[in-house]
C-alpha cells in the first residue's frame, strides 16, 4: 500500500512536470505572442487575448493560472479572431481520436496475440518463417504509407468506403461510425500486430521451456489448454508493458492516420490548430495528451503489478 | 530473417558443456510442447547474407543519388520541368514517377527529398547518439546520484509520446530544417540513452572492467577506453533501426503540419502535396511512400544483422 | 495447427484404446528402448538400449549420475519428449499396449490417470500466476466427468492427504507462497489426482533440503501403498532407493550396467560402477571429515560413447578387453540379476584384474617419480615418462583412499 502511495506521488509529480514543459512552450516562440495569433486582430481583440493569456503578470502567476484553469476544463481559446473555448472543439475530437487508439489496439491484439502463440508453439516451422517474415515487412510499413494506400485503393479507386470523413459518433449510428473507422484502424493498428506478435512469441517459446508447462502437459490436458492458461499469462506481461508504452506512438500514429483520412480527432484539431497559429490551442492539445500519456502508463504500472502475483509478492515483501 | 537467436530445442543438448552431461529437466529443455528445433545454422552463417546485400545495395542508391543529386541529369525539383498538358499525369519515360500538380518531376523530388530527408535522419540520431550515449554511459557507470541526474531530462522526454513531443518543438521554435532535426533528435536520445545505459550497466560489472577500476584506472579512461568499445555494437544496430523511426516522423510530422515548410523538398512533403490527389494523381504519394518504405525496410533489416551479429539480446532493449 | 477445439471426452476414448486391461502380467514393459536427439553437433544417445519391467505397486529405483540418461529415459517413457529432433525406437507396453508409436492426442488420455510424474524442481514446475487450487482441480476437472465443487473437495482432501495444512486455505494461495518442502507435497498432490496406475518421480527430492527429503520419500511410499501405485523412482543417490525399491536398476550412459532386486544388488553388486556408487554414500559409522569417495572422471560423451565397455575409461578393473568389447547383460545367480561387466566385482576374474591395476598404478607412480628426479637433476629432461598406463591421468582410480 505504501509502494501504491509512492506511485501515486510520482504521478502526480510527473504530471506537474509536463504540464509545466507544455506551459513553457508557449515561451519558445520569438517575438509577441499576441501577435503571432491574431496578426490582423482587433486592438479590443487583442487586449482581449494579452488578459486572458496574463501576459503582464509574473510567469509563476501564469503558470498557476493556467494550470488551475487545466485542471477544471478551462482549456483556453482560439482567436479566430474572435475569443471561442477549446473545450469546445476538443468534445467531438477526442472521442474520435480515443475510439480510434482503442479500435486499433483491439485489431493489432486480436492478431498478434493467436498469431504469437501459434508461431511460438509451432517455432521453426514454415508457418513460423512466413509469419516472421511477414511480420517484418510489416513492421517496416509506416502507418501513412499504409494509410495512402488504402485512400488510394479502397477509397478512391474501388471506392469501397469512404475516404473524406463525414462520421457520426458512435452513439448515433454505430454501423456509419464503423464504415469510417475501418481503414483509420487498420492503417494504424497493421504496423502493431507485428510489434506484438515477435514480442509474445519470443516470450511465449521461453515460457514453453519452463518446467511447469511439462508439468502442465503431464496431466494430459489438451494442448489447448497448456498454450492458453499455462503458457500465455506468464508471457503475456512484456506484451502488456509494450502495449502500454506503445500507445505513444498510436497516439502520434493516430494524429497522422486522421489527417489522412480527414476524421476530425485530435490529430485534424491539431493541424488546423497549427495551420491557423492557435498556439494556444495548440499547447493545451499538447498537455492534454501528455497527461492522457502519463496516465495510462502510470495504469498500466498498476495493472502489470495485479497480473503477476510474483511481483506483487516481492513488491510486498520489500 | 535474422532475429530469434534463441530457440526452444536449440538448447536441447547443443551446449558443448551439456552434451555427454546430463540432459537433466534443466538442460533438456521440454520446450515448446511439439515445436523443436529452428535451423539456427542459417543466422550463424558467415558473412552477411543475400537479404542484407540486397538491402546495402538499395541504400547506397538512395545514399549515392540523393549526394549525387546536383549533378545527376534530372530535372530542376522545384521548377516546372512539364509542359501544362502533362500536369498531373502518371509515370512516362521522361517522367518515371509522374508529374505533380504543379508540373515538377516525381523523380526527381524524390532524389532531392531523399537529400533532405537523410540529412534529417542521419543528423538527429547522431545527435542522440552522442547525447543519448553520452548520457547513457555516464548513467549506467555511476550508478548513484549522477546516474539519476542524468537521466532525468531523459525521463521527461520519454513522458511525451515521441512524435508529440517533436511536435510542439517544430511548432514552437519554427519549422526549419535544423529545427525539426533538433526535435527528432530529442526524441531519438532518450531511446539511445536507454540501451547504452542499459549496455553499460552489465558492461560495467565484468571483470575486466573492476580490474582497471580495482588498478586505479581514471573513470573517463575506463569509460571511453574499456566500456564505450562494447557498448558501441548495440547502439550502432539501434541508431539504424533510430534513422529508419525518424524518416518516418518527418513524414508524420509533414502530414500534421509540423514538419520542414513546405517549399523544402523532403519525403514527407512531397506525400503531403499528393495527398490532395489521391483520387487523380495517386502517383505523386505513392512513389515516395514506396521509396520510405523500402529504405525503411533495409534500415530495420540491417539493424537486426547488426544485432545478430554482436548477439544484442532484445531484452536489454 | 493442432490446437483441438473438441474435448474429447476421456475416459470413453481411454477404454476405447486401452480395452479391458489384463490384471496379470507387468504393468509396465520397457524393451530395449533408444532414445536419440538429433543436435547440429551429431545424435546424443541419451538412452541406448534399456529393457526393464514393473509390476503394478511395485517400485523401481533407476540410479545413476548426471548425464546418465535417467531422466531422459522416465521421460522418453512416458512420452513427454518434444518430437522435433528426437529419435526414440524400442518397445513401451504399458498394460500390454504400445506406446512407443502413440500420438499425443493418445498418450493424453493416459497423462494424469493412468501415469503421471513428480519432478525435480518444486520451484520451476508449478506455475507461478495459477493458483494451487487451480493447478490440482484442472486435471480432475479434464478427465473426470465432476462438478467444479466437488473438483474442490477433492483437491481440498488431495492436499490434506500429502500432508499440507490448512488444505482449504492453500487452494487459493499461489506457488511462491510456499516453501519447497510443501511445493514438492503439492506437486505430489497434483500428479496423484487423478489415481495414475504408474507414477514417475524424477529425482523427487534433489532440489530440496535435507531435512525435508525424507519426509517426501516417505510421502510418496505412504501415498504409493495406499493407492497401488507403481512407481520409477529416478534418482542419482543410491541410499534414496536403497529402502524404498523393490528393484534398482543402474544407468551410466545411457544402459543399464546393473539390475538387480535391492536387496541382491547391494549384497552382491557385480559392477564396477555400481560398486563406486556405493561406495560414494556416507556412512553414519564413518569418523566425520571422512573424504567421500568419488569417482574420477567425467560422465562420456553421449554423442560418440567410448568404444567397449562405457564405463572403461574410470573403471579400476579396466583390462585392455574392456576398450574393445562391448559387454553384454550377463544374468547373475541370483534370479533377476543381470549386469554388464567383463570383470566383476566379488569374481576372481575381477580381484584379479584390480590387483593388476594397482601393481601397474603403483609402477608408474614410482616410474613418474624417478621421471621427475631426473627431470629436477637434469634440468628440460623429459616428462612425458609419467603419462605412465592410465588414459584418465589425473582420475587413476583408487587413488583416493
Amino acid at each position: 500500500m505504501r509502494l501504491f502511495a509512492v506511485k501515486i506521488l510520482r504521478l502526480i509529480v510527473v504530471v506537474l512536470v509536463v504540464t509545466f514543459l507544455s506551459f513553457l512552450l508557449i515561451k519558445l516562440l520569438p517575438g509577441d505572442l499576441v501577435d503571432k495569433i491574431i496578426p490582423f486582430g482587433t486592438d479590443a481583440q487583442k487586449e482581449v487575448l494579452r488578459n486572458d493569456l496574463g501576459l503582464n503578470d509574473n510567469f509563476f502567476v501564469q503558470y498557476w493560472h493556467w494550470l488551475s484553469g487545466f485542471v477544471v476544463g478551462d482549456f483556453g481559446n482560439y482567436y479566430l479572431p474572435n475569443a471561442t473555448p477549446v473545450s469546445d472543439s476538443l468534445g467531438t475530437a477526442l472521442p474520435i481520436s480515443l475510439e480510434l487508439m482503442l479500435y486499433a489496439q483491439i485489431l493489432s491484439l486480436a492478431f498478434a496475440i493467436p498469431f504469437g502463440i501459434a508461431t511460438a508453439y509451432k517455432a521453426g516451422t514454415r508457418f513460423d518463417a512466413i509469419s516472421n517474415t511477414v511480420a517484418f515487412g510489416l513492421l517496416a510499413l509506416p502507418n501513412f504509407v499504409l494509410a495512402i494506400l488504402l485512400a488510394i485503393y479502397v477509397g478512391a479507386k474501388w471506392q469501397i468506403l469512404p475516404t473524406q470523413s463525414n462520421i457520426a459518433p458512435f452513439p448515433l449510428n454505430p454501423l456509419d461510425n464503423w464504415r469510417y473507422m475501418l481503414m483509420p484502424t487498420i492503417a494504424l493498428g497493421v504496423g502493431q500486430i507485428a510489434i506484438y506478435m515477435r514480442l509474445l512469441r519470443s516470450d511465449m517459446i521461453a515460457t514453453l521451456q519452463e518446467d511447469f508447462i511439462t508439468t502442465a502437459k503431464s496431466k494430459g490436458i489438451p494442448t489447448r489448454r497448456v498454450l492458453l492458461s499455462h503458457a500465455l499469462r506468464p508471457s503475456s506481461l512484456t506484451l502488456l508493458t509494450v502495449a502500454g508504452l506503445n500507445v505513444g506512438a498510436l497516439i502520434g500514429g493516430a494524429l497522422v492516420v486522421e489527417r489522412i483520412f480527414g476524421l476530425p480527432g485530435l490529430g485534424s484539431k491539431l493541424t488546423e490548430a497549427i495551420f491557423r497559429q492557435q498556439y494556444v490551442a495548440v499547447q493545451t492539445y499538447v498537455a492534454i495528451i501528455a497527461v492522457f500519456y502519463v496516465v495510462l502508463n502510470f495504469l498500466v504500472d498498476i495493472l502489470y503489478s495485479v497480473l503477476d502475483p510474483r511481483i506483487r509478492h516481492a513488491r510486498a515483501t520489500a | 530473417m535474422p532475429e530469434q537467436p534463441h530457440s526452444p530445442a536449440e538448447s536441447i543438448l547443443i551446449d558443448e558443456e551439456t552434451v555427454g552431461l546430463e540432459p537433466d529437466s534443466s538442460a533438456i529443455q521440454i520446450g515448446a510442447i511439439e515445436g523443436g528445433p529452428e535451423v539456427a545454422r542459417e543466422r550463424r552463417r558467415k558473412g552477411l547474407g543475400f537479404g542484407a546485400w540486397i538491402a546495402i545495395i538499395w541504400l547506397t542508391l538512395i545514399v549515392g543519388s540523393a549526394v549525387l543529386a546536383p549533378v545527376l541529369p534530372i530535372p530542376d525539383p522545384v521548377a516546372d520541368s512539364a509542359p501544362a498538358a502533362d500536369y498531373k499525369s502518371g509515370p512516362s519515360v521522361d517522367h518515371p514517377f509522374g508529374v505533380d500538380t504543379t508540373g515538377l518531376d516525381v523523380f526527381s523530388r524524390v532524389i532531392w527529398g531523399a537529400r533532405n530527408s537523410l540529412f534529417i535522419g542521419t543528423v538527429s540520431v547522431v545527435l542522440g547518439f552522442l547525447v543519448g550515449g553520452a548520457c547513457g554511459i555516464i548513467g549506467g557507470y555511476f550508478k548513484g546520484r549522477i546516474g539519476g541526474l542524468v537521466g532525468v531530462p531523459m525521463d521527461i522526454a520519454l513522458a511525451f509520446p515521441p512524435l508529440v513531443l517533436a511536435l510542439a518543438v517544430v511548432t514552437f521554435l519554427g519549422r526549419s530544417v535544423s529545427n525539426v532535426t533538433i526535435a527528432l533528435a530529442i526524441v531519438s536520445a532518450p531511446i539511445l540513452y536507454r540501451i547504452a545505459r542499459a549496455s553499460t550497466l552489465s558492461w560495467s560489472e565484468r571483470e575486466f572492467v573492476l580490474a582497471c577500476r580495482a588498478q586505479g584506472g581514471k573513470h573517463f579512461r575506463i569509460m571511453t577506453r574499456e566500456i564505450l568499445p562494447n557498448v558501441l555494437p548495440a547502439m550502432f544496430s539501434i541508431a539504424l533501426l533510430g534513422i529508419a523511426v525518424v524518416i518516418v516522423a518527418e513524414g508524420g510530422l509533414a502530414i500534421i503540419g509540423a514538419g520542414v515548410k513546405p517549399d523544402v523538398v523532403t519525403w514527407g512533403n512531397i506525400i503531403v502535396s499528393g495527398q490532395g490527389e489521391l483520387r487523380d494523381a495517386s502517383h505523386i504519394a505513392l512513389f515516395p511512400s514506396f521509396v520510405i518504405f523500402f529504405t525503411v525496410l533495409a534500415l530495420n533489416y540491417l539493424g537486426d544483422v547488426v544485432r545478430a551479429k554482436f548477439d544484442v539480446r532484445e531484452s536489454a532493449l | 495447427m493442432k490446437l483441438r477445439r473438441k474435448r474429447t471426452s476421456a475416459p470413453a476414448d481411454a477404454t476405447e484404446r486401452f480395452p479391458a486391461a489384463p490384471l496379470d502380467g507387468p504393468l509396465l514393459e520397457v524393451e530395449n528402448v533408444k532414445t536419440h536427439f538429433q543436435t547440429d553437433r551429431g545424435l546424443v544417445r541419451a538412452v541406448d538400449g534399456v529393457s526393464f519391467s514393473l509390476e503394478r505397486g511395485k517400485t523401481i529405483g533407476i540410479v545413476g549420475e548426471s548425464g546418465s540418461g535417467k531422466t531422459v529415459l522416465s521421460r522418453s517413457v512416458m512420452g513427454l519428449l518434444p518430437k522435433r529432433g528426437l529419435v526414440r525406437e524400442g518397445s513401451i507396453r504399458f498394460e500390454g499396449v504400445e506406446l512407443i508409436d502413440a500420438s499425443n492426442d493418445e498418450l493424453r488420455q493416459l497423462w494424469g490417470t493412468q501415469m503421471a510424474m513428480v519432478f525435480q524442481d518444486p520451484m520451476t514446475s508449478l506455475n507461478p500466476v495459477m493458483k494451487i487450487g487451480t493447478q490440482i482441480t484442472e486435471s480432475l476437472l479434464h478427465h473426470l466427468d465432476i462438478t467444479k465443487d466437488y473438483a474442490n473437495e477433492t483437491g481440498i482432501s488431495l492436499l490434506a492427504s500429502v500432508g499440507i495444512p490448512e488444505p482449504e486455505r492453500r487452494m487459493s494461495s499461489y506457488p511462491h507462497e510456499m516453501s519447497g518442502g510443501m511445493r514438492q507435497r503439492v506437486m505430489i498432490a497434483i500428479a496423484i489426482a487423478c489415481g495414475p496406475k504408474l507414477l514417475f518421480a524424477d529425482e523427487p527430492t534433489t532440489a530440496l533440503d535435507v531435512t525435508v527429503q525424507a519426509q517426501i520419500l516417505d510421502l510418496l511410499q505412504a501415498q504409493q501403498r495406499e493407492r497401488f501405485m507403481a512407481m520409477v523412482l529416478v534418482t542419482h543417490d543410491l541410499g534414496v532407493v536403497a529402502g524404498r525399491a523393490d528393484d534398482i536398476a543402474v544407468m551410466y550412459a545411457g544402459q543399464i550396467v546393473e539390475k538387480a532386486p535391492t536387496r541382491t544388488l547391494f549384497a552382491e553388486m557385480r559392477h564396477p560402477y555400481t560398486e563406486a556408487l556405493v561406495r560414494s554414500i556416507p556412512k553414519l559409522n564413518d569418523p566425520s571429515h571422512t573424504r567421500l569417495v568419488t569417482i574420477g572422471g567425467r560422465p562420456p560423451n553421449l554423442i560418440a560413447p567410448p568404444v567397449g565397455c562405457r564405463f572403461s575409461p574410470r573403471c579400476p578393473y579396466v583390462q585392455d578387453k574392456c576398450r574393445t568389447e562391448e559387454p553384454p547383460l550377463i544374468s547373475a545367480s541370483d534370479p533377476g540379476h543381470e549386469y554388464r561387466c567383463w570383470f566383476p566385482v566379488g569374481t576372481p576374474e575381477g580381484t584379479a584384474a584390480l590387483e593388476r591395476n594397482r601393481a601397474a598404478a603403483d609402477a608408474a607412480l614410482l616410474e613418474a617419480d624417478a621421471a621427475t628426479r631426473a627431470e629436477a637433476a637434469i634440468a628440460g629432461g623429459s616428462t612425458g615418462a609419467g603419462a605412465g598406463t592410465d588414459p584418465t591421468g589425473g582420475s587413476t582410480p583408487g587413488g583416493v583412499s
